[in-house]
């Protein structure tokens, strides 16, 4: 008896697994059979959103979250005050005022992960397009999968070049990626040496072990030896970290023994600011510390380093003292900052206007299908008042054209937009002051 | 630069053996890999962070108050918890801790936000000791002599003391210390205490220089685990040279081999060393 009720269960698991396994496997095949054209009311559009919810990135990760609920309460809403696409009027005009729907998935910064949420959001949930996922080792899978499926993904602030280097036809990025950062890092730096007197040269990369890091690494490479390494220019030591750390001080040391003038992070906001504390205790003192789309920009790092978080600096999209330039933005602001707490920062406007813009694209295309939405998305300039160009254009490859970041340097306190252009609120402080006098 | 991170690395060594002072307690007591361990440490901070964040109790002055939380949150763990499964199959007890280090850490993430949080104006915070070029911060030195002192008051209970050698004899063979007439339930309990009450002096003192967030305790945890098969279960002594070891291979092995290969070295380490003694360097 206990011996057939073994064999039952066995049976029942093992026809579990094949369901499973049939679940998994299934490919998009294309139809043969006729369509039937149905007139079919949309009540809610469904679109997938992967970020980091749990693990060691979700405090950023939950922001992302809330930038994508608020662009959700502008969209299915009426803010005639918020002057945005979409804020207007409530709903999706061209789909019979049809609600938006962001249906959260939860990557844990794990690449498997991704791929696995991307596949359940679109298969149970049946999403029609997708944003995220803030870590481009994750986005990257979870793009590879939504184009098996023919299903648009539109990333906000994922910033390694080589997501929009492989060719997908239903993949487009908002934020810069880290090549051009780095270009705009380099810019700066030349800025700095020709109006500022800065005389900084040699260049150190500490990043994180991952897509990104390793990324942005190879992208200084990629610079340095096309264009700004016969302008003076010179990298010394590059820093490669784990992804999660117990302590950095072996790295912080090896930085403080070849003291470069210049260091490029790659870090989040964890690791930044367990480096930015180790290096007020071994008394680094860079000239420069520029920080690509990670770390620097969260406020949390102003708010964990209070005095020492003054003189870092990054590229960003946005700061407070632009928000407050900007009414309609102040206004949705108002929206995340209540769900937040605080104000939107780079990555988290990027990942808002990713859920803006494919909101936009289905309401455009008037259909939920992919390839409609993608062809709106390839084809169409939309206005994005939220981001200082004030527009986004894919090209070919699904970069934005039109991306753009201002440096940004902490200095008393604040997040000071110094270069370029004349929207600045402050002169860049070329060197970190002593330790010892701070 | 090498005294630097010679240095640099008996810090961590020193604290890493606190954390896996705990754990080999219980493993080595109750035959339990106790995954919970890595959340004592969390919460730990977290009590630390909010006494000195809401009541301005400065996480020096707060170990006390953190020491008997956690003594109580161990204590309770075992009773609510490891209890029901100590009998049952080893996966059984395992699961059941892994369940409730998820718990706990969904839980602060609920309660507490993500956010990663930093104690910045302890009494130890910014000051540091320089000699020559060697910097060693108040923190970090406080962290290392505390974890040194509390490993050492552990041991000497262990060894020295009555309740001590029940816990020992219990570790040995739980039958026969029964038979003797040890109250092992009442053993298990306060060895699981003790584990806590371990993490959360670790905890306390690592606030005041690591960020308090959910996933804090996690990598603190999982690098315990590896030193207590390192050192032998069981084994406090084995946890303290254990934690050196770990502490420097991660420095100097980081320094000269490439910091992103410096938890590879711990691990490398690890297996080396069991490939040789299956029951670690001070195991029996």
């Amino acid at each position: 008896m206990k011996r057939k009720k073994w064999l039952s269960l066995l049976s029942l698991m093992m026809v579990i697994a094949l369901m499973i396994t049939g679940c998994t496997t299934a490919e998009p095949v294309a139809s043969e059979e006729p369509v039937v054209e149905e007139e079919i009311v949309v009540e809610t559009v469904k679109i997938g959103a992967i970020f980091p919810l749990t693990g060691g990135a979700a405090a950023t990760g939950v922001k992302l979250k809330y930038a994508v609920e608020t662009a959700q309460e502008i969209i299915n809403g009426e803010y005639p005050e918020i002057a945005f696409p979409m804020a207007e009027n409530a709903g999706l005009e061209n789909l019979d005022n049809a609600a938006i729907e962001f249906i959260f998935g939860d990557h844990q910064a794990n690449p498997e992960i991704a791929k696995s949420e991307t596949e359940r959001l679109i298969q149970n949930e049946g999403v029609v397009g997708l944003v995220g996922c803030y870590h481009s080792s994750s986005t990257k899978p979870a793009s590879a999968t939504s184009e098996r499926y023919m299903i648009p993904f539109v990333a906000g602030s994922s910033s390694s070049s080589a997501l929009t280097e492989r060719g997908l036809n239903y993949f487009v990025r908002i934020a810069p990626h880290d090549g051009m950062e780095t270009e705009f890092f380099f810019e700066y730096l030349k800025n700095l040496n020709e109006n500022y007197d800065a005389d900084v040269k040699t260049v150190a990369t500490v990043y994180i072990d991952n897509e990104y890091g390793v990324h942005a690494n190879m992208m200084v490479d990629k610079w340095l030896e096309e264009v700004y390494g016969e302008e003076g220019f010179e990298r010394i030591l590059d820093v490669k970290y784990p992804s999660d750390a117990s302590n950095v001080d072996t790295e912080v040391l090896k930085i403080k023994e070849a003291a470069p003038d210049i260091i490029f992070h790659a870090s989040y906001i964890n690791d930044m600011t367990m480096f930015a504390n180790a290096y007020q205790l071994y008394e680094v003192q860079p000239k420069v510390v520029i920080s690509y789309c990670g770390g620097f920009q969260d406020q949390q790092f102003l708010i964990n380093l209070e005095d020492a978080a003054n003189y870092y600096s990054g590229s960003n999209q946005t700061i407070p003292a632009i928000i407050a330039a900007n009414e309609a933005l102040s206004k949705a602001n108002e929206i995340y900052k209540a769900k937040s707490g605080v104000d939107f920062d780079g990555p988290a406007l990027e990942d808002f206007a990713s859920a803006m813009v494919i909101a936009e694209a289905i309401n455009m295309a008037g259909s939920t299908d992919g390839d409609a939405i993608m062809e709106v998305l390839k084809s169409e300039e939309f206005k994005a008042p939220y981001f200082a160009t004030g527009k986004i254009k894919f090209g070919e490859d699904g970069q934005n054209e039109f991306s753009a970041s201002a440096m940004t340097q902490i200095i008393g306190g604040e997040y000071q937009n110094v270069w370029p252009g004349e929207d600045t609120t402050s002169d860049p402080v070329v060197a970190f002051p002593d330790w010892s006098t701070r | 630069m090498i005294i630097q991170i010679i240095i640099s690395g008996i810090i961590m060594g020193l604290i890493y053996g606190l954390v896996a002072t705990g754990l080999t307690l219980t493993w080595g007591v109750l035959d339990i890999i106790n995954f919970t361990h890595g959340e004592y440490l969390m919460i730990s901070m977290y009590v630390s962070f909010w006494l000195y964040s809401l009541m301005n109790i400065d996480p020096l002055l707060s170990l006390p108050i953190v020491i008997i939380v956690m003594f109580i949150i161990g204590y309770l763990t075992y009773s609510i918890v490891v209890k029901n499964v100590i009998n049952a199959p080893a996966l059984s007890a395992l699961l059941a801790t892994f369940g409730l280090s998820l718990v706990f850490r969904n839980m602060a993430q609920f309660l507490w936000t993500p956010n990663a949080r930093f104690i910045t104006n302890s009494v130890l915070s910014g000051k540091k000791i320089s000699i020559g070029s060697i910097i060693i911060g108040y923190p970090q030195l406080a962290a290392a002599i505390g974890s040194l002192v509390v490993i050492y008051a552990i041991y000497y209970f262990i060894e020295k003391t009555k309740v001590g050698k029940s816990i020992q004899a219990t570790a040995l063979d739980k039958n026969t210390a029964k038979l003797m007439g040890i109250n092992t339930e009442r053993v298990f309990g306060l060895t699981f205490a003790i584990s806590g009450a371990a993490a959360g002096i670790a905890g306390g003192l690592l606030s005041t220089f690591y960020p308090v967030y959910p996933e804090s305790g996690i990598l603190y945890a999982l690098i315990g685990f590896v030193i207590v098969a390192l050192g032998g279960f069981g084994n406090i002594k084995g946890a303290l040279y254990g934690g050196l070891i770990i502490g420097l291979s991660e420095a100097i092995g980081g320094y000269y081999l490439g910091t992103q290969f410096k938890y590879a070295i711990i691990f490398l380490i690890y297996l080396i060393v069991i490939q040789i003694k299956p029951k670690g360097l001070f195991g029996w």
